[in-house]
């Protein structure tokens, strides 16, 4: 007994030893994971997140906005066509190794992401014919075709510049391990010192910094399995700030503590119904114009997501340019309009319209079976309409709609740029509509289409981007249900949380009092 | 001697069918289920030239017995292959992984035994007595207590609302184990070391895993114990040990504990496979960096070649312990012999 008592003794005073000096770091938690630590082939959301922190670009979200403002660029000039821009570089400025940072690294970063062909290299290589030194500080982006999205393009990851003394020009890099010398060298406000895939990554602030010092020195972040364990943690106080993503009822739960500040951001990504439109008997836009009208969005926010959500009345989410609440015309839980549109077509009590309803149970999260099922008794609130609900693993899912196995499916959206284009192509566009098992092709719609990617004029934009969300009403290849809200939740000690629609989570921004 | 070589190397060979047999079984269902790899890897806007290019790239467009001769060709070279989804060897993640899981299912099975066998001792001892009712009642009921739920109820109850242990993970955020880790086994690491609190930030963040882990299944080591100790208790040898006035103590722990441990330590065997199982739902629920974990995500993924290698390591370990066990015999009977 003498000998276990003096055993948890030193256990405990070693434990005590090890909370030292814990205020100078931030542990965050998170579910999220990291893929390949390589801006060539990293092609989600939290690694990117990570590539935002240890990286730069040549423009940036100022934190918390949609706001674009020139970063490791100093400025921009844009020919008249549009399919060439010239980005002034800020001088003397260093890598986290000292390395100088100049036109041809942001040439050599770019050429390698087309060369490589990792997942996001169509980001670079759809758009970027070359990329041209003009001198030390100058660089010429020479277009494959007039665009106006390019500033925001090059605030996305793939484009940030990396230490060429570092990456292998001809390899995609899996983990920082693979790197010379073991770590990303690149232009952040922190170095990613160590990192154990799936258990944790530590930040340190970079002493090369061209920017403002960061608020913490070091950050850490441990990864999650479930988001349960998570909220525990957070809790326990074995971490100081939870992200991504929480169950429905955790957020509930700790939006009523008050020992959390809780941060609410309307995030960028958006949830939709998905209508197959070349085969299945969805082909018959009325039939889609029905189903649409049929929709409670915010039934469906207070039931399944406790009104953590916000219902979406248009593909462009709220808070960004030219969105419009076009779906508002059509109404939530319209009966009477779906049941004059069905009985027009020949449907009946006795011949109701049937389909199946398709969800994916884990790649959305635990909610997505709860959103099908009040869905479906939403439809079935007349007697015209009867679903059977069907669900497949998210592998398996990809394949159904790309087999057009689906006709009416669940999808969710996170932008690869923020840029409507990015919410409106990928489903309505012949292209981008066939890769999302929606199968829509109208030349006039791809022509609207091509108008606004080219132009550079605000206002052909925005007239273009009106017409488009008003026409969707009526085709309804989509119908927007709601767009996603994240919440952060952290100690009181911590503040500086600023993430906005961008979802880009700038660490040099947080604070501990 | 000799024959104790023979015996390793027949056993050691029987392993190889076993785990070929196994891994034609995952081959199959692998590709039997629906889901395809490629579909998963690749954005939701891929075109149809970029997935074909990238299943000829993965060698998933050659016939399935090609692609099965080649994995077993690899294989017998002792390459896993390389993984889908991460550009990676499917060896690098196992090697990272698998100490965590043998630490976490060393120790649960180490309470396992620990409350199992003195627990179903006890209860043979007081047979029908209420003692006995509830150990058996326990027994009964931590069996059918599924383990993430067990796992939960430990981190709200002991984590949570007590706060004597962590919830999560395999040491503290700020221990920064990446410091410390060589071989992944993170007790001999920090003792190698001489790192005393990150020794016992390593040992308290086993013991709520642990205690899932073990405490499911030490209701089949009471009710295994339980039912040795009843039949060894009705031994002449136990009689005459009584008859000789040696203390009941004595007689139950020291003559007939030791007896009845032989098939115990068979099943010990066996139930390690279930440990292994039940170490995939414990990770999970305590965010253990495990293969258990790495198994669930690669499976979602549709990572063929992690999945088989998993596999193959499981095989091989439930295949080893199964021999270590068997070598156990001789220590504990001294009638048998190899």
């Amino acid at each position: 007994m003498k000998r276990l008592l003096a055993i948890l003794f030193v256990l405990g005073l070693a434990l005590s030893v090890s909370s030292l000096g814990a205020q100078s770091t931030l542990v965050y938690g998170t579910t999220d994971k990291v893929t390949d630590m390589d801006p060539a082939s990293a092609y989600d959301f939290h690694t990117w997140e990570i590539f935002q922190n240890v990286s730069a670009g040549l423009m940036a979200y100022t934190p918390g906005t949609t706001n674009l403002v020139p970063a490791l660029a100093t400025g921009y000039t844009v020919n008249a066509k549009g399919d060439e821009y010239t980005f002034k570089l800020r001088k003397g400025v260093k890598f986290s190794n000292g390395t100088p940072f100049n036109a041809a690294v942001v040439k050599w970063n770019i050429d390698r992401v087309a060369k490589l062909n990792g997942d996001p290299a169509a980001l670079v290589t759809q758009y970027v014919k070359s990329v041209d030194v003009v001198d030390d500080y100058t660089v010429k982006f020479v277009l494959t075709g007039p665009l106006s999205y390019l500033p925001a393009l090059v605030a996305t990851p793939t484009y940030f510049p990396m230490d060429p003394s570092v990456f292998p020009v001809d390899k995609i890099v899996k983990d920082v391990g693979e790197l010379k010398g073991g770590e990303i060298v690149a232009l952040g406000p922190y170095r990613l010192t160590s990192f154990k895939r799936d258990e944790e990554a530590v930040f340190e602030a970079n002493p090369n910094y061209w920017g403002k010092e960061p608020g913490i020195k070091k950050i850490i972040i441990r990864y999650f399995a479930d988001a349960t364990t998570m909220r525990l943690a957070l809790e326990k106080g074995e971490i100081d700030l939870a992200f991504k993503s929480m169950n429905p009822s955790d957020v509930n739960d700790l939006m009523k503590s008050s020992k959390y500040n809780a941060v609410k951001i309307p995030g960028p990504q958006i949830r939709y119904l998905c209508f197959e439109t070349s085969e299945s008997v969805f082909k018959d836009k009325k039939l889609r114009q029905a189903v649409a009208a049929l929709i409670n969005r915010p039934e469906i926010n207070q039931k399944v997501y406790l009104g953590q959500n916000a219902p979406l009345y248009s593909m462009i989410p709220m808070g960004m340019s030219y969105h419009t609440d076009d779906w508002k015309t059509v109404g939530d839980g319209n009966i009477a309009a779906a049941e004059n549109i069905l009985k027009g077509l020949g449907y009946t009590k006795d011949k109701p319209l049937t389909f199946d309803l398709w969800y994916t149970p884990s790649h959305y999260g635990d909610p997505e079976v709860n959103m099908a099922e009040v869905l479906k008794a939403q439809l079935e609130k007349t007697p015209l309409v009867r679903t059977t609900i069907k669900s497949a693993e998210w592998a398996t899912y990809k394949q159904q709609w790309n087999n057009k196995q689906m006709p009416v499916f669940f999808l969710g959206w996170y932008p690869d740029y923020i840029d409507p284009d990015d919410y409106t192509s990928p489903f309505a566009q012949t292209e981008g509509s066939k890769g999302n098992g929606i199968f829509f092709s109208s030349k006039a719609w791809d022509d609207m289409f091509i108008m606004e990617q080219q132009t550079t004029k605000d206002s052909v934009r925005n007239s273009t981007f009106a017409k488009m969300q008003k026409m969707w009403t009526d085709e309804a290849m989509t119908v927007p249900i709601y767009q996603g809200n994240l919440y952060i939740f952290s100690k009181k000690n911590v503040t500086g949380v600023k993430i906005g629609p961008t979802l880009i989570f700038n660490y040099d921004q947080l604070k501990l009092k | 001697m000799r024959h104790l070589a023979s015996y390793i190397l027949t056993r050691i060979l029987l392993a190889i069918p076993m785990v070929f047999i196994m891994l034609t079984i995952v081959f199959v269902v692998l590709r039997v289920m629906p889901g395809d790899p490629v579909n998963a890897m690749l954005g939701a806007h891929a075109p149809q030239r970029v997935i074909d290019q990238k299943k000829e790239e993965l060698g998933l467009n050659k016939p399935i017995m090609v692609q099965y001769v080649e994995y077993l060709g690899k294989l017998v070279r002792l390459d896993l292959g390389d993984s889908m989804i991460f550009k990676q060897k499917v060896s690098q993640p196992i090697i990272e992984k698998l100490p965590a899981t043998i630490e976490l299912t060393l120790f649960g099975l180490l309470v396992s035994l620990g409350i199992g066998i003195p627990l179903g001792a006890a209860a043979a001892r007081r047979r029908r007595s209420g003692g006995d009712f509830g150990i058996r009642l326990y027994a009964n009921v931590v069996y059918c207590i599924p383990v993430f739920w067990m796992g939960l109820l430990l981190q709200l109850f002991f984590g949570v609302w007590l706060g004597w242990f962590p919830v999560s993970g395999r040491t503290s955020p700020r221990m920064e184990a990446s410091v410390f880790s060589k071989t992944g086994f993170y007790i001999v690491d920090t003792l190698r070391i001489g790192n005393l609190a990150a020794f016992g930030d390593v040992m308290w963040h086993l013991v709520l895993p642990s205690i899932t882990l073990g405490v499911v299944l030490s209701g089949i080591f009471v009710r295994l114990t339980r039912a040795n100790m009843l039949d060894v208790l009705k031994s002449d040898y136990i009689l005459a040990a009584r008859a000789r006035g040696i203390p009941e103590r004595r007689v139950v722990y020291n003559h007939g504990l030791r007896n009845a441990l032989i098939p115990i330590v068979t099943m010990l065997g066996l139930q390690f496979s279930l440990l292994l199982a039940g170490a995939i739902l414990t990770e999970s629920t305590f965010s253990w960096p495990g293969m258990g974990r790495l198994l669930l995500e690669r499976i979602y993924l549709r990572d063929y070649p992690t999945i088989q290698g998993v596999i193959v390591v499981y095989t091989l370990v439930v295949s080893a312990m199964s021999l270590l066990v068997d070598l156990l015999y001789a220590a504990i009977d001294p009638r048998v012999k190899y």
